[in-house]
């Protein structure tokens, strides 16, 4: 018998609940009628079926029943544990006849159903079927097994270099995510700042064999290539494979030069050999494709400033190159020189022939190549032929026609690392008040009472293209400078011409200091002025103090020189003079007599000897030779006249004569002078 | 930016535009080139009863020529300090309601043309205190120095060319105390609300009877 248990729930269950709120709880019912309601519950009788002896009762409770009531209050449960009892008896005795191991009454016999009909073809399919499934699991495994035992094998492998080492190695230099089943990698200078729209976006998949072998045997037989060898078991190496887009792929650089003249502003063609085969190193691949990115972006931004600028002689952009005048019959030529991995040349029209120089330090073998087997045109076709090598071999066409100036290309690209730099850079300490990206002058200019100019004049900036531009004026003018100078050099022994270039410089403005001395003759007086250049004139300050703007003409500086060493050669006389014992009689900076100087004016120093008998006069111009005369005190072809009657009119000077300097003794001008005087003297 | 004087132009007749244009005749003799226009604005704040001690006022001054900045210039009657902010400072002033409340019909402001003269800078300005015309202010400004001892007597006299008599021979007070310093922008804000207080103080201000020179 089973324990039943009787519980009063436990809070009675609310009958009405009134307007204000309380309840009505129904009042718990006695112990005997809870008793009675939890009994009516319980039905034992499952089915209909009477058992005589319960019949018998009923037929007794039948009697009773007008009174609607039990006897007690547990009658029916009485009566149902009963009927349980008794079928439970009945099985009971019911197991204990058939129970007996030699049936003697009754045998139980299992009811059977008809088995199904043996399928023998179906079982065999699936059968084949399973073991099919299982078969081609062991095979995947065995043949994984066996790559992996290969690889390790592999000869000139280095150990380790598995597709998740390799891997690591990628992501802890770039930035790489999954999406789905790919690895998605990211070559954009975006997180550094840039905000050129290319998503540049690179794929990382495993590598399989299957190009990988074929791949060796063109790298063995390709030993024509004097770079395949070294690079070839290397790039066969990686695991890992990168896919780049394709207009990232190839390499690219921003060809910068100086030309000279008009003619042929579109007429030159890129030659370029350099060549990303498939089979590159990631590394150097990713690299790459960074590097076209970034020369993409570039001259992009060149371009649209250029576009965008309206200076007097407006700058032209054909194709992949921008030509700015930046001085009278000089122009800046900036192109994008893209060759991809396909036929190693890339855009039409305006592409550029870089002269013969090799750019960037990677070129191993390819400039060689090209120069030593042809033109430029079948340079191309050679380094095709040779697949994997890294670096930039320019055919020659025209020897230094068009130079690349690589630290110009350099500039350029600190230009644009300065913008990435400042997009994200802001200076430090910043308020917290203050708006992201206020230069530190402007965050200061409230406080300070900033009038508009100086407000204005602050939010000017410099676009990339007028930096260039001013870098190369500099450039352009520095050189000439130094051209000049040279030539100078060259051209005048006497006196000397020492200049000293200035180390510190700045990508604007650079400084020289010349000097100019006679030799042998130099702790008698040397003669230093300093040059400032910057973009588009020159600043020459001078011994005395003047300070001469000169514009960038070459002639301007050449003229100023001429006169510096006319000026010297008279100055360093008089100070020879002064050591000789020689008088100076007269010294005249501009002399107004004479024939007329094309530039500047002529001077003149007359020196007296000690004793006064002779006198010396020297004239010198810019552009005119020195001229030396001598005239002496008594005249030795005095004869009375009777004009001139008194003997004493013979300490007049005699007339002039000209001394040939250029028969004389001497090294130079001044040693000349010495020996003029001590023979005079004597 | 150079040393600026301020200078009340008498206005007898209490039109202001008769004087202005006078004025503006006069200065366009001068060969004076008229470069756009210029305002200054003043509003002042007062102590509210609860901070306690005196009331003190504050000025807050806006200015054209400088337009990144926004003066703010604490009066306590005796001494004023003055803080120049960057313009975002308007934005903090509601925050300090509490503190400072804006009395709205003390707003005030010169407003005109500004001229160029050479090295001088001549703003004249009509003064309007909440929409009532006030009078003339004349704010003159010499560029190339920052010192008033060095330019002083330049400017008298430039000024006293086109303004007259009004120009008193005498440095005004406010730069006679600061007359060997470096003259700042917040020198001329300063001055600015010293005369805007003048106006305010005296509704019917006259200055000397003007005997100007015909124009």
């Amino acid at each position: 018998m089973a324990d039943i248990r009787l519980e009063v729930p436990a809070e009675n269950s609310v009958l009405e609940v009134l307007y204000d709120g309380s309840e009505l709880h129904q009042q718990p019912p006695s112990m005997s009628e809870h008793l009675t309601q939890l009994a009516r519950k319980i039905d034992f009788a499952t089915d209909g079926e009477e058992i005589k002896e319960e019949k018998k009762e009923e037929e007794e409770e039948e009697e009773k029943q007008p009174f609607q009531q039990p006897h007690w209050p547990l009658e029916e449960v009485r009566n149902k544990i009963r009927q349980a009892l008794t079928e439970v008896s009945v099985l009971h005795d019911l197991l204990a006849v058939v129970k007996p191991k030699p049936p003697q009454y009754m045998v139980l016999d299992p009811v059977q159903a008809d088995p199904p009909e043996p399928k023998a073809y179906i079982q065999f399919l699936s059968l084949k079927k399973s073991l099919q499934a299982a078969g081609t699991i062991l095979l995947n495994g065995a043949e994984r097994l066996r790559t992996s035992q290969a690889e390790m094998g592999r000869p000139g492998r280095v150990v380790g270099q598995d597709f998740h080492i390799e891997l690591l190695r990628l992501r802890q230099n770039w930035r790489l995510k999954k999406v789905g089943s790919t690895i998605l990698g990211d070559l954009s200078y975006r997180s550094a700042g840039s905000m050129y729209r290319h998503s540049g976006i690179f794929e990382v998949s495993k590598a399989d064999d299957g190009p990988g072998g074929p791949g060796i045997l063109s790298i063995g037989s390709g030993g024509a290539s004097p770079v395949a060898p070294q690079l070839g078991p290397r790039a066969i190496q990686s695991s890992l494979r990168v896919t780049v887009p394709t207009e990232l792929t190839g390499s690219a650089y921003i060809f910068v030069c100086i030309k000279k003249d008009e003619e042929d502003i579109c007429s030159a063609q890129l030659t370029s050999s350099d060549f990303v085969s498939g089979e590159t190193h990631w590394q150097q691949k990713l690299e790459k494709a960074q590097n076209v990115l970034f020369c993409k972006e570039l001259f992009s931004q060149l371009a649209r400033e250029a576009v965008k600028l309206t200076p007097s002689i407006p700058h032209l952009v054909v194709g992949n190159q921008i030509t700015a005048t930046i001085f009278p019959g000089i122009h800046l030529l900036v192109g994008l020189c893209h060759s991809d991995g396909k036929n190693g040349q890339k855009g039409g029209s305006g592409v550029l022939v870089p002269g013969n120089s090799g750019t960037g330090g990677v070129v191993v073998g390819g400039n060689n190549h090209g120069s030593t087997t042809n033109m430029a045109p079948t340079s191309v076709m050679a380094g095709a032929s040779m697949a994997g090598a890294p670096g930039v071999g320019l055919g020659g066409l025209g020897p230094s026609k068009y130079k690349h100036e690589h630290d110009l290309e350099h500039s350029l690209h600190q230009l644009l690392h300065r913008v990435y730099h400042h997009s994200f850079q802001h200076p430090l300490p910043h308020p917290v008040y203050a708006y992201m990206g206020m230069s530190k002058r402007r965050r200061a200019a409230g406080p300070e009472g900033m009038d508009k100019t100086q407000l204005v004049n602050m939010m000017k900036e410099q676009t990339l293209l007028e930096q260039i531009i001013r870098q190369v004026q500099h450039n352009f003018l520095r050189l000439r400078t130094m051209y000049v100078i040279d030539q100078l050099a060259a051209e005048f022994k006497d006196p000397l011409i020492v200049s000293h270039w200035n180390a510190f410089n700045s990508p604007t403005r650079s400084c020289v200091k010349i000097n100019i001395a006679t030799q042998g003759y130099d702790s008698v007086l040397r003669t230093k002025l300093v040059i400032h250049i910057s973009e588009r004139s020159l600043k020459c300050i001078c011994r005395d103090g003047k300070i001469m703007t000169m514009s960038f003409e070459p002639q301007e500086l050449r003229n100023l020189i001429l006169c510096q060493i006319s000026q010297h050669n008279m100055a360093a006389l008089q100070c020879l003079a002064r050591y000789t014992g020689w008088t100076v009689l007269s010294s005249e900076q501009n002399v107004g007599t004479g024939a007329i100087e094309p530039l500047g004016n002529a001077s003149t120093v007359m020196l007296a000897s000690p004793s006064g008998n002779k006198v010396i006069g020297v004239h010198s111009g810019p552009h005119q030779r020195v001229s030396v005369m001598v005239s002496s005190s008594p005249r030795p072809d005095f004869y009375p006249s009777t004009v001139v009657s008194g003997q004493r009119w013979e300490n007049l000077g005699a007339s002039w004569q000209e001394v040939r300097h250029d028969r004389m003794e001497g090294r130079n001008f001044l040693n000349k002078m010495e020996l003029l005087m001590a023979a005079l003297t004597a | 930016m150079g040393v600026s004087v301020l200078q009340i132009f008498p206005d007898a007749s209490r039109s202001g535009c008769i004087e202005t244009e006078k004025l503006h005749k006069r200065i366009m003799n001068l060969d004076a080139v008229q470069c756009g226009m210029f305002t200054v604005d003043c509003d002042s704040y007062y102590t509210t009863a609860q901070t306690g001690g005196g009331v003190r006022k504050m000025h807050i001054v806006h200015n054209t020529e400088t337009p990144a900045t926004t003066y703010a210039i604490l009066d306590t009657g005796s001494k004023q300090v003055t803080l120049s902010a960057d313009y975002l400072f308007d934005l903090m002033l509601p925050r300090l309601d509490h503190m400072y409340q804006s009395k709205k019909n003390l707003k005030i402001e010169s407003k005109g043309a500004k001229y160029e003269v050479g090295d001088f800078v001549v703003k004249i300005g009509t003064v309007t205190m909440s929409g009532h015309y006030k009078g003339i202010l004349v704010e003159v400004e010499y560029l190339p120095s920052v010192t008033p001892a060095l330019c002083w007597s330049l400017m008298r006299e430039f000024m006293q060319s086109f303004m007259g008599s009004c120009v008193k021979p005498t440095v005004p007070p406010y730069l006679q105390n600061k007359f060997h310093d470096v003259h700042t922008p917040q020198d001329t804000v300063q001055q600015y609300v010293e005369k805007f207080n003048e106006f305010r103080e005296g509704p019917t201000f006259t200055g000397a009877t003007p005997s100007a020179p015909s124009s």
